[in-house]
Order: C-alpha cells, then sequence, then structure tokens
C-alpha cells in the first residue's frame, strides 16, 4: 500500500490514466447499473405491496419503502457485490495478466512505480465513480418502480409519486455515499492486491479474479455492518 | 561497463546461482548461453535488479547496484533497456503508444520532440506503417521490433535482451540479432543478451558466458567456442550436427 500511494513520477500520466480507468470501469458499467437497478426497484415495489394487504396501511408506504430500501441497503450494498465482480475480476484480470506477460516486470526495468502506476488511478477512479453510480441505481430503482407498481395495479401513480417524496431523510443519502465510498476502496484494492500478487499462468489469473471477488463481497458484508452501527 | 562478483541466489533452499562473476564489456554483444533452466534468466533478472541476490555484488561502471536504496535504482533503471522473451507490450496501447510511454513518463521533450524520437526509433527497427496498430494485431517478430524500440527510446547506457529470437523464424531471428549489435555498436552501450540459439552465439558473440546448472563454466567469444575442450560446452554447441561438421573442418585445416 505504502508503494501504491508513493510520489507519481509524473501527474499528468497519472491524471491521464485516473480519467481512463474513469471511463473504463466506472461509464462502461453505468448500462449494467441501470439494468439492474430497474428490476430491482420493480421487484422492490411489488414485494413491498405483497406484504401490504392491510387495508389500514396506505399505499403511499410502497413508494417510501421501495425509495428508502434502495437508498439505505440495495443501491449502496448489492451494487458493491454486483460491482465487485464486473469492476473487481477486471482489475485482477487485467493486473494479473500484465504480471505474468512481464508488463509489470517491464514498467519496473524503465523505472517506473509499477504498483503506484497502475493500482492508485484504479482506486481513485472507482472510488470516485461508485457514489454517482449510486445516485444513478436510486433514480433507476424509483424508476423500475413506477413502471411497474402502477402498471400490475400494486399502487396507483399518485399513490407511488406521494410516497417516494413523503418523509424524506437526506442523511440516508449521505449514510449510503460513505459506504459507497468505503466499497469503492475495498473493491479496487482488494482485487488490485490480488492480480498484482498473481504467480504463474492464465489459470493462476483466474483463481485469482475468483478469490478476489469472495474476498471482496465478504469485506463489503462485514464493513457495511460495521458502517450501519455505527452510522446510523 | 557492468561486473558482478560473485552472485549467488537461491529459491526455497535450491541454489540457483553459484558464484558468478563476470565483466561485461561497453560496445560489445555480451552472451550469456546455456541449457534452458540453467540459470539464464534468473542471472539477467538479478543483473537488473528484479530479483535480489543472496550474495554477491553488482556495479554499473562505478555505481555499487547492490547497495543503492529504491530512488537510486529507479534513477539508474531510467538508463536500462531491456527486451523481455514475450515483448512485454502494453496490450492497451498502440505501437507508437508504446514506444513513447518512457518518453511520456521521463523526458522533458516537448510533443514534437517526443514524436521525432518515437519515428526515430521504429524507423530503426524498421517497422513505420505499423504505429497505429495495437501488439496484439503485429507479428511475433514485429513485437520484438518495437520492444527493441522502446527499450532504445531513451538512450540507454545498458540493453538486456532475454531471447530475443525465441520463438521466431531463422530470418526474422537473424534480423533481430543483427539489429541489437548493430544498436550496441553503434551506440557504444554496454548489451546483455541471454540465448540458447547457437546461430546467434556464432553470429554477434563478441564476450560469451556459458552456464550451467547454476554455475559459470565458460568464458570466451566465438572464435574460441569452436575450439573448446570444456566438456559440457562441448556437449551444449555441438549438440546441433551443423557445428560439429563446422569443428570438424576445422580440425581437418
Amino acid at each position: 500500500m505504502l508503494k501504491v500511494f508513493s510520489r507519481p513520477e509524473r501527474h499528468s500520466l497519472y491524471a491521464r490514466q485516473t480519467f481512463n480507468e474513469i471511463e473504463n470501469l466506472g461509464l462502461k458499467s453505468v448500462g449494467i447499473v441501470a439494468i439492474i437497478s430497474v428490476f430491482m426497484g420493480g421487484i422492490m415495489t411489488l414485494q413491498v405491496a405483497y406484504n401490504m394487504n392491510n387495508p389500514l396501511l396506505p399505499t403511499t408506504l410502497i413508494g417510501l419503502g421501495n425509495r428508502d430500501s434502495l437508498i439505505l441497503e440495495f443501491s449502496s450494498t448489492i451494487m458493491g457485490l454486483i460491482m465487485a465482480g464486473k469492476i473487481g475480476a477486471n482489475i485482477t484480470s487485467e493486473i494479473g495478466s500484465m504480471k505474468v506477460t512481464e508488463q509489470i516486470d517491464s514498467l519496473e526495468i524503465m523505472g517506473v512505480n509499477s504498483a503506484s502506476y497502475l493500482i492508485l488511478p484504479k482506486i481513485l477512479a472507482v472510488v470516485l465513480i461508485f457514489p454517482l453510480l449510486f445516485i444513478l441505481s436510486v433514480f433507476f430503482g424509483i424508476l423500475g418502480g413506477l413502471i411497474v407498481g402502477p402498471a400490475v395495479g400494486a399502487v396507483s401513480l399518485p399513490d407511488y409519486l406521494q410516497g417516494i417524496q413523503f418523509n424524506f431523510n437526506p442523511y440516508y443519502v449521505t449514510f449510503s455515499l460513505i459506504k459507497c465510498v468505503v466499497f469503492g476502496f475495498l473493491i479496487a484494492s482488494i482485487a488490485a492486491f490480488f492480480g498484482y500478487s498473481v504467480e504463474g499462468g492464465a489459470f493462476d489469473v483466474g483463481t485469482a479474479s475468483t478469490r478476489a471477488v469472495v474476498n471482496t463481497n465478504i469485506l463489503i458484508l462485514v464493513s457495511d455492518l460495521i458502517l450501519t452501527q455505527l452510522l446510523l | 561497463m557492468i561486473k558482478i562478483s560473485n552472485i549467488y541466489k537461491s529459491f526455497d533452499h535450491k541454489e540457483v546461482l553459484k558464484n558468478i562473476s563476470k565483466e561485461f564489456k561497453k560496445g560489445e554483444t555480451n552472451l550469456i548461453i546455456g541449457r534452458s533452466g540453467s540459470g539464464k534468466t534468473v542471472l539477467l533478472k538479478s543483473i537488473v535488479g528484479l530479483l535480489e541476490i543472496d550474495c554477491g555484488s553488482i556495479f554499473y561502471d562505478d555505481r555499487d547496484f547492490t547497495s543503492m536504496n529504491l530512488k537510486l535504482r529507479k534513477k539508474l533503471r531510467q538508463e536500462m533497456g531491456m527486451v523481455f522473451q514475450g515483448g512485454a507490450l502494453f496490450d492497451s496501447l498502440s505501437v507508437e503508444a508504446n514506444v513513447r510511454f518512457p518518453l511520456d513518463m521521463f523526458s522533458m521533450l516537448s510533443n514534437a520532440e517526443k514524436q521525432k524520437q518515437v519515428d526515430y526509433c521504429l524507423d530503426r527497427v524498421n517497422i513505420s506503417d505499423s504505429n497505429k496498430m495495437f501488439p496484439s494485431e503485429i507479428s511475433g517478430g514485429m513485437q520484438k521490433r518495437v520492444a527493441i524500440a522502446r527499450a532504445i527510446v531513451l538512450n540507454p547506457k545498458y540493453l538486456f535482451c532475454d531471447e530475443p529470437n525465441s520463438g521466431l523464424d531463422p530470418e526474422t531471428a537473424i534480423l533481430i540479432d543483427e539489429l541489437v549489435h548493430q544498436i550496441t555498436v553503434d551506440l557504444k552501450i554496454t548489451t546483455i543478451i541471454n540465448t540458447h540459439d547457437m546461430n546467434s552465439v556464432m553470429e554477434i558473440g563478441d564476450n560469451i558466458l556459458f552456464i550451467s546448472d547454476g554455475e559459470m563454466c565458460w568464458e570466451g567469444n566465438r572464435k574460441e567456442i569452436l575450439s573448446t575442450d570444456n566438456q559440457k560446452l562441448q556437449e551444449f554447441v555441438f549438440a546441433n550436427k551443423q557445428y560439429q561438421k563446422l569443428r570438424d573442418d576445422k580440425m581437418n585445416e
């Protein structure tokens, strides 16, 4: 880690690399985040509606339930687990392949701090982009509920719209943004660590990717538990 | 000039290099030869510092590499160029960007000057129309040539090549050998090449070190190699019938 956060050789090159990583790891994940979130929001709306068969409970709670579940847990933690698979495996396999094909040795021979050059931009990119993906996920999740809920008759459109605006607590968003920064750091750093320590060939790169994803998922859940206890 | 003295290296208590000493001369093509698994690559990687030696010393001219801290080593490495066995070009960068990378990282040249230097190096290795292609789109021989261009773009004082012509057809292998030899002579740099290719040895071997089972067995030049009485070297060199014939012809003369 000390090597990763040491002073870059050329700041402009690192900045360019960070923007490339934001595009590769972040912007190229927008599609999958949108698709998953729309379905997640739609399914959540149906399940909340299904469990609210008491006539004393107003149907506006369906929108509220969907919104708060997305903000507090689904768009941060579930998205974190999914991104650990997508972004994490990508990082491990990319760095691992560079290791086994001597590209990392090649950087070292040039006098480049390979750990810093390859890992730091990825960590910065994921930490910066993950909170934005979270906000997009909440938006698409609420949109999913808006489409599915009224379409199947689980909730009327005005009730859903009223529900998603009712009793909004901005701190929930702050809490989840903090989680996203932590999850982003975990995803990029654990995946990079496993990639950078690969020895062998293609088989070992595959094994390292799997181990990186499993370890990241476990650490995301553990840190979720700790952060929830500390911050809520 | 690179001077190594009494180098030992082991992995998991198994000695891979045992007491190797040698002076690699400037302006000459220095070869490390030996069978596969004899310790050539470990020796080369130890010399450049990719592997830490157990004991011994490595001097780059008058600078003691083994006692240098990381910062000094990084500075010295900017004077090195290395061609890896598989080329080790960056997959995500085009041919031109690969060659330009060390300049972007370390030089203070303007963009136009960098471009001029990149064009010169690519021209030097006879690559001119594949600048925008990616490593996966060019042949193995071209990848090696691009790797050589990248290795020389910062005008290094020391050039290292790990089996530069492995996996190449004989014609391309000779071209690569000649290219490295020419660059060594023209730029007056210290070049060390790892190889087990006898054609390379006979073509460009100015100063040869033969290692077997991690031990230094013989040193000399390409003229002396044919008349050697070293048993292990004879087995290595004359495994090829062509060289047996060459030796017999020489003896008959």
